[in-house]
């Protein structure tokens, strides 16, 4: 018994002792941190993000590297849980010695990763997170190459209302999601408000909870209310299990959320319900750079163990790439050296790069970044119908209105 | 020491101080699945009580401890009707309730989380968590212990013994809860931001696995137990996607060579004084 100890005991210090080693061979190299959700609730964004690092990692390699050196992309899992993320950036910046991270993921994470980018200043990226007011709590470290979903909500709105002649919608949202429950609880109902459109359950949304199979009872509620459209505040992955069931009981219903609605697979849920969502990116833009960019994606996705094999690249995908290939843009118009004895220097460059940023071209236009550390950027209003995303509406997120 | 492994330390400092609240009430042969609201009641309390009045953190933490321990004897009275598997699911009920309510409660930002608190250093949260384990390990030697352990092997004999059952397990629930809310209170004040998902089923669990990984008999298992369950998953990156599945066949393994989990009275005699002695 006390053989197996030691050999278990072995084993971990082996793997501690191999992390260590990884830090110590990192010279000539520029070394970009990155937290994704690889297991855990988001675990199908946390493993296209990491193919989609690997692709940009050997992208750059392959034509020259960095200023001739090699880009080293350290990718950790944070499992969507806030604790590991804010460790993960501990690792990151103090043991990896990365000039700057891309990620996390969700909003809860940035909420206590953020901070801790502050502490060590380094730059954190979120991907994805889409909370009001996260990168302004936490300046001026903390940036999102995202909008923030209430200027997404005052777009979406509108043409929602435009399109299907709503008076009167009904809310259903997942009670365990910290967003879903923001854009379903406080953002939405003011914008519908602010529209003219009548909320008919505002003052008590109808809840489920991430994971729930059955959410009929929900529905037929929902139903009951008999609303010209339904705003679902979910990610995709529930929103499907509502949708699947509006379908069943009959409730063709336009249906309008926020950016964790967009995935090509909610649009083969129910193909004869419309959904109107606001996205940065999806796998059927026409934009050069976005068809090459989902045409050297997609196959590399298709092919990972662990992945569906009809994944489309998705926002997130086009975020995180957007945001490691700015750090790279910087480290080779600032002289970033990567030299261990610059740490700081460069760290500091990167930031200074990011927030002054200009004639950054993304896959939706031009990006630069607002005094909140928010992404100014453009946007779309898309609907599904009939198993693709259409854009109906463009916009940008800058105070003015164009980007 | 990198600031990654003191964020770690950290994590395992309010882990071991969750696991101790569990420790206390399974004490008196209650489960208790529902610690993480405890938690939540100090992270909140705690840092209302510092952002929003300006405590100091100190006090903060001991009238968070006081209110939790509060509500822990009055979730206690009930749940003495209950047992075994019946008492862990009412507990867990009660956790999920206080999820639900801080997820409601607007005046503390309610989905949206609460912010503003000020950084607390690593040595504060163990002086904190080596506080509360002195404390056990001194418990553990007196007489209170023994009523706690008679209640815990054999309700009924100790109630003819003239045991005063229904103080020793409704007391323990105090205790234990007022733990939890030190643990809550750091955990809010180390991450400086709290959200009502951080006090789910799953930190409750956590909390339970600990203690049973560690040793459920004696106190510092659950030091044992948590520095396990927050080092693992970071020694086993290497495995990348496998990490989860790797950590479940280590505790697995490690559950089936030691039922009573890692530390037990004999193993610690032989590492500590007891072991001189002898």
């Amino acid at each position: 018994m006390l053989e197996m100890r030691k050999l278990i005991i072995g084993g971990l210090m082996t793997a501690a002792l191999m992390s260590g080693a990884q830090v110590a061979q990192a010279q000539n190299t520029i070394n970009i941190g990155a937290i994704v959700p690889s297991s855990g609730p988001f675990a199908e964004w946390g493993r296209a993000n990491t193919v989609t690092l690997k692709m940009l990692e050997k992208e750059v390699n392959d034509a020259g590297g960095v200023n001739g050196a090699k880009l080293n992309i350290v990718i950790l899992d944070d499992a969507a849980k806030p604790a590991q993320a804010a460790n993960n950036m501990r690792k990151l910046a103090g043991d990896d010695k990365v000039l700057a991270v891309a990620g996390p993921l969700t909003s809860s994470a940035c909420e206590v990763t953020f901070p801790v980018a502050n502490e060590l200043k380094t730059v954190s990226t979120s991907q994805a997170s889409s909370k009001p007011g996260v990168a302004k709590a936490n300046r001026p470290w903390a940036f999102r190459n995202t909008i923030d979903e209430g200027i997404l909500a005052k777009t979406s709105v509108p043409y929602f209302k435009k399109t299907f002649d709503a008076k009167s919608v009904a809310i259903i949202y997942d009670a365990k999601d910290a967003v879903s429950t923001s854009i379903a609880t406080k953002i939405m109902p003011q914008v519908f408000a602010d529209a003219g459109i009548k909320v008919i359950n505002g003052d008590s949304p109808i809840s489920f909870n991430t994971g729930d199979l059955d959410v009929s009872a929900q529905v037929t509620k929902l139903k009951s209310m008999s609303p010209d459209g339904i705003v679902i505040g979910a990610d995709y992955s529930q929103a499907i299990t509502v949708l699947r069931e509006m379908k069943r009981q009959g409730l063709t219903k336009p249906v309008i959320g926020g950016t964790p609605l967009i995935s090509s697979a909610i649009l083969k849920a129910a193909p004869e319900i419309p959904v109107v969502a606001p996205a940065t990116f999806y796998a059927t833009m026409t934009t050069p750079k976005a068809k090459k960019f989902v045409a050297d994606l997609q196959p590399l996705m298709r092919a990972t163990a662990g992945l569906p094999k009809d994944i489309e690249p998705s926002m997130y995908d086009a975020n995180i790439y957007e945001t490691v290939s700015m750090y790279i843009d910087a480290v080779k118009k600032t002289g970033v050296t990567g030299k261990p004895d610059s740490l700081e220097a460069d760290r500091t460059k990167i930031r200074d790069y990011m927030a002054n940023l200009k004639g950054y071209e993304g896959f939706s236009g031009p990006i630069h970044f607002g005094e909140d550390g928010d992404a100014i950027k453009n946007f779309f209003i898309v609907q599904g119908q009939n198993g693709a995303w259409e854009t109906k509406v463009t916009g940008c997120s800058a105070a003015g209105g164009s980007c | 020491m990198s600031t990654y492994y003191a964020g770690l330390f950290a994590d395992i400092g309010i882990l071991f101080l969750g696991a101790m609240s569990v420790y206390i009430i399974l004490a008196t042969g209650q489960l208790s699945l529902g610690n993480a609201g405890f938690m939540g009641i100090g992270a909140y309390l705690a840092s209302f009580l510092t952002v929003e009045l300006q405590w100091p953190l100190t006090a903060a933490l001991i009238a968070a401890a006081l209110a939790a321990a509060l509500i822990g004897v009055v979730v206690g009275f009930p749940a003495l009707r209950l047992k075994g598997i019946y008492l862990a699911i009412a507990t867990l009920g009660f956790g999920e309730m206080v999820r639900s309510f801080l997820l409601n409660f607007d005046r503390m930002g309610g989905s949206g989380g609460f912010h503003g608190m000020k950084h607390v250093s690593l040595a504060t949260i163990w002086l904190w968590a080596g506080g509360i384990l002195v404390l056990i390990v001194l418990l553990e030697r007196s007489r209170l212990w023994l009523h706690m352990r008679a209640v815990h092997d054999d309700e009924i004999a100790a109630n003819l013994v003239g045991l005063d059952t229904t103080a020793t397990k409704v007391g323990a629930f105090g205790f234990g809860a007022a733990v939890a809310a030190i643990s809550g209170g750091l955990f809010a004040h180390h991450y400086v931001y709290i959200e009502p998902g951080n006090f789910g089923f799953e930190r409750s669990i956590d909390f339970v696995l600990a203690v049973i990984l560690g040793g459920s008999t004696v106190g510092p298992g659950a030091l044992i137990g948590a520095g396990l369950l927050v080092l693992l998953p970071e020694w086993l990156r290497f495995l990348a996607d496998w990490r989860l599945a790797a950590f479940g066949v280590l505790l697995v393994l490690v559950l089936l060579t030691r039922r009573q989990g890692i530390l037990d009275k004999p193993l610690l005699d032989r590492l500590t004084f007891g072991g001189l002695r002898a």
